[in-house]
This record gives structure tokens, sequence and C-alpha cells, in this order.
């Protein structure tokens, strides 16, 4: 008596899930509204703001108070200047997408599977669990980054058309593409880990959030940092943040490994 | 037939608990067999052990020809399993979630879609196969998951429970997908608490709690711990010295009182139930008929399980 079953090609086994974990985030309108509305909110704040800066001439107080927070900007017309520090502000929003909704993703990916018990069954397939953790990874993952890709890329060109030549400047910078191009995927990575991490532990979709959003705060602050010109980022510690975010990625997704085990996720998790 | 599954001493802790303790067991080619215990005994646990999901603190396991810890996938891809709880994706069709399981047991497009149709009109599913697994009944679900655990055509499936719940007409299905499965000369592996069930469906049965108790076909178990029971009912009602004069026949291994009737214990009813129905007929009772008195898989489960 013999089986039909034979050991699935690897890739085949990812794109399954891939599929059908997006089957199942389509037919969540929970999850397509928080995956769809952080990146829409940002986008239309941001081109509101460029286009109000572009439309009403800022006031001498907010020259002054521009210069004193931003001594960077000193000598630029005021109009571009404000236009291209809002610009450059809501690039650092853009930052953001990646943090929050990836991490909602792999959330109910994860939480959503305990809850319905179908994990079980899906063990039980000839598959490792290295693959459904990158299967996992990779489904929350790519929306992410191609959301907020796209979500750029309307910026772009929303800015082009409606802002000055230093917002432009500010939005096309090799620095911020490189940013969008790298640090997206990065922060997403470790965005989906540390949600399929703390997923693990809890059963509850908000209390995973709120233990997730953290990951948020340290973009933001560093966001904060530069806007003010407390921190300038160069070549130099772009490259050392891209290092850093890579190593974190890679101690995240060691431990989402660790708790993401066949016998642990039967005999331990609840 | 061969074995297609043995195991020796098998062994699973978690912290201080043991679950399952030196399990010897050894399952034929195309036999169902009932695996019978009270809850917590450790049935699941053995189940996970078996299909690989869990790994053993220690013993060893030979599994449709594959070693237990070192061809874990290779098991995997041979065994299928009915989990306590359905675990389909409720959003999804039902031909959505079959085709999805063929993928990851390996099965090309062609076959899985052909298994697919095959497994959902086997169950009953097929005009439904478009429909959400959400709309779908208890019954139809449990269904559903039996299909999602034959679909690779495994060689041993193993079903927990796989009638609790599900109405009549749903439990002869699953019923006669077992019978099915059997004549195909497939291995099912049956945890189950309807005894009836097992006993019309099954050629062996374990009594397991964390260790097998007794295992034997359901009719040498029956036969070894009551011998041929009798039953002789007697108008109006049996009289105590009925019972006197019956205990008294050679051949005699136990006679008591039930329900009006006397119920008599032999090795050889033939030679043993002409001569009580004579002491009865002497004794004065008017003897109304004489039965063979079957025994029920409940009073062997309660008398090797609970010691009653």
């Amino acid at each position: 008596m013999s089986t039909l079953a034979t050991t699935a090609d690897r890739g085949t086994i990812v794109r399954a899930v891939c599929i059908r974990e997006w089957r199942e985030a389509l037919g969540n309108r929970l999850l397509v509204g928080m995956t769809v509305l952080p990146p829409l909110v940002i986008l239309v704040a941001g081109i509101g703001a460029v286009a109000v800066a572009a439309l009403v001439p800022p006031s001498e107080k907010d020259v002054a108070a521009l210069y004193a927070a931003s001594p960077a900007v000193i000598g630029l017309d005021p109009k571009d200047a404000v236009q291209g520090i809002i610009a450059t502000y809501f690039l650092i929003l853009f930052m953001l997408i990646p943090t929050v909704v990836p991490l909602t993703i792999a959330i109910y990916s994860v939480i959503g599977e305990k809850a319905a018990r179908t994990l079980e069954p899906l063990l039980a397939a000839p598959v490792r669990v290295g693959e459904l953790l990158l299967a996992k990874s990779l489904a929350s993952a790519i929306p992410a980054v191609i959301v907020t890709w796209i979500a750029y890329a309307i910026y772009l060109g929303a800015v082009s058309l409606l802002g000055s030549a230093a917002a432009v400047r500010a939005v096309t910078a090799p620095r911020w593409i490189l940013a969008i191009v790298i640090m997206v995927p990065l922060l997403t990575l470790l965005s989906v880990n540390l949600g399929i991490l703390i997923s693990t532990r809890v059963n509850d979709v908000r209390v995973a959030q709120q233990i997730g959003g953290l990951v948020v705060v340290p973009v933001v602050g560093i966001g904060i940092l530069q806007v003010t010109g407390r921190v300038v980022i160069n070549n130099e510690s772009f490259l050392g943040t891209a290092v850093f975010l890579l190593v974190c990625d890679a101690l995240v997704f060691f431990l989402a490994r660790l708790a993401f085990q066949r016998e642990n996720i039967l005999s331990r998790w609840r | 037939m061969g074995v297609v599954l043995r195991t020796e001493r098998l062994t699973k802790r978690f912290d201080r608990l043991t679950a399952v303790e030196d399990l010897d067991l050894e399952v034929r080619e195309g036999e169902v067999f009932g695996f019978l215990g009270p809850n917590g005994a450790g049935k699941t646990t053995t189940l996970r052990l078996l299909c690989a999901l869990i790994a053993p603190t220690s013993g060893t396991a030979e599994v449709a020809g594959f070693r237990l810890g070192s061809h874990d996938e290779q098991i995997r891809a041979s065994v299928g399993i009915l989990t306590e709880q359905p675990g389909l994706y409720e959003r999804q069709s039902a031909e959505d979630n079959l085709l999805f399981f063929a993928t990851l047991f390996g099965l090309g497009p062609a076959v899985a879609r052909s298994q697919t149709e095959r497994y959902l009109r086997l169950m009953g599913l097929w005009d439904r196969r478009a429909e959400a697994v959400a709309t779908f009944s208890r019954g139809m679900k449990q269904k559903m998951a039996i299909a999602r655990a034959a679909i690779h055509e495994p060689r041993i499936i193993f079903l927990d429970e796989p009638t609790t719940g599900l109405d009549p007409d749903a439990a002869r299905t699953v019923r006669e997908f077992i019978a099915q499965i059997r004549g195909e000369g497939r291995t099912v592996f049956l945890c189950t608490h309807n005894l009836d069930e097992a006993d019309r469906l099954c050629d062996r049965i374990a009594f397991f709690r964390r260790t097998i108790i007794r295992i034997d076909t359901p009719a040498d178990l029956r036969e070894e711990l009551y011998g041929h029971a009798t039953e002789f009912r007697i108008t109006p009602s049996p009289r105590p010295e009925h019972l006197v004069q019956v205990r008294a026949v050679a051949g005699v291994t136990d006679a008591h009182l039930e329900n009006g009737s006397i119920i008599v214990a032999s090795a050889d009813p033939l030679l043993v139930n002409p001569r009580v129905v004579r002491a009865l007929v002497g004794a004065g009772a008017e003897v109304a008929y004489v039965s063979d008195r079957k025994v029920s898989l409940e009073d062997v489960y309660l008398k090797v399980v609970e010691g009653t």
C-alpha cells in the first residue's frame, strides 16, 4: 500500500503557505483596513501638508521657529525651507508604515491560527517549521514593503507636482531613496519577526499589538532628532543604522525560530 | 498481514508528568485498530508521537517503515491525522482547503485536483465545494477534516474521536469511510470513546492508560474476561433455589441473577447449557427462553480500565 505523498519542493510549500495567508488576510476586513489605512493617512496628510505649505507662505514667527529648530536651513528661502522640512518630516512617517502594517499581519497570522486550531494539521504535513516561519514572515513582509513603496512613489509624484525645489530635493535625496529601498525591508522584517515572537506568548491580538507597537518608538525618536537637527544622519550613521537593523533582524528571527518549534507549538502554546 | 507500526518502550514526559510510559505496540497493515482509554490517558500524546509531531523522551518507534526521530518528514508524509478539532481555514472554500493540504503533501496540481474531487464526493460535499467552510455544520467540518487527513492516501490514518458530536447520518458516513479505507488495505488507528463504534469497526482493540493495559480482538476480550454467558429467562421469576441448583452444575463458572433472568457463564456452553436447563426444570423452574448473552464492550472496558 503506497501513499501519494512526496516531499514537496520547498519553494512550492512557501508559495502555497504565502498564498493561503494572503487569501485569509483578504477575507478579514479589519486586517485589510489596518493594512491600508496607516499608509493612506500618512500619504494624504503628507501631500496635504506640502500643498498647504506651497499655498500659504509661513509667517515670520514660523520662520524664526524653523531657523531655531533647524539651523541647517538658515539662508534658504523660508517657503522652500518649510516645504523641505515638511516633506522630510513625512518621509520619516513613511518609515513607520513598515513597522505598523506587517506587525498587524504577522500577529493575526499566528494568533489567528492559534485561535482556529489550524496549526496542528499544518504541522502534521511534511513541512519544516522553518519553512512555515519563513512563509509567514514573507506573507506579512511583502505586502508591507509593497504598500510602503507604492505610498512613497505616490508621495514622490505628488511632491514633484506640488512642492518647491527644496521639497523635491528632500524627497529624492539618495539617502532617503536608499532608506526606502534598504531600511524599509529591514524594518519590516524586524517588525514581522517581533510580531511572530510576541504572538507565540500571548493570545490576544490587541495585547500583541500594544507590545509590538513599541517598535515604532525608536523610529519616531530618530526621526524627531533628525528633523530638529539634533542628529544628522550622514552616510556613516546610515550604514551603521542599517547594520544595526540587520543584526536586530537576525537576533529576533533567531528568537522567533526558537519559539516556533513543532513541539512547543503543540504542547506549550495556549 | 505485515506490521505497519511498531513501538518499543516509547515514553513521553512533560516535565514531571509522564503522559506515555513504556508503550509496546504492534499494529498490522490493513487493520482497524481501536485505541481506547479514559480522558487524560495519553491517547492524543500517543497519536502526536506516532505522527512525528512531538519527540519521544525515550524508546523507539517505526511508523510505515520509517524510524521515528530520524525520518520524521517521511513519517508525516506516510500518515494522515484527524485531530481533536477540525482546524480548517474557515474563510476559505472546501476545495481550497483540500487543495492547500494536497500541495503541502507534495501532490502535483492535477493529482491534487482529482484527489480533492474524489474526497469531496466521498464525503458528500462536492456540491458545496466553493462555499466557505465557515458556513458548514459541525458534521460537515468533521468530514472535511477527515478528507484532509486522507487526501494523500496515507498508509496509516489516525482518527481522534471521528464521530464525536456528529448526527447519526454524518456518523454513518464516517463509519462507511473507515470501512472503505480498510477495504483499500490501509490501516486505521482509531481513538474513540464510542465503544459501540469501536466494537463494530475494530479488528483489534487496545485499552490504554499511559501504557497498554490489554490488547486483543473484541470477541477474544469478551471471552477472556467473561467467558461465554447465557441468559436463562424464568417465568414468572427465578427463585434463590434455582440459582443454587445452577451453580452446582458441572462446568458453570459463574451464575447470577439479573433482571428476572439467571446469567450463566461457562467455558463450553454447548456442553453446559443443556445441563443447566435440566437442573432448572428439575428444580421446578419454568424456562421461557435461553439466549446467548452478548457482553457489551462497555462492560469489558469498565472491567479492564476502571477495574470494576
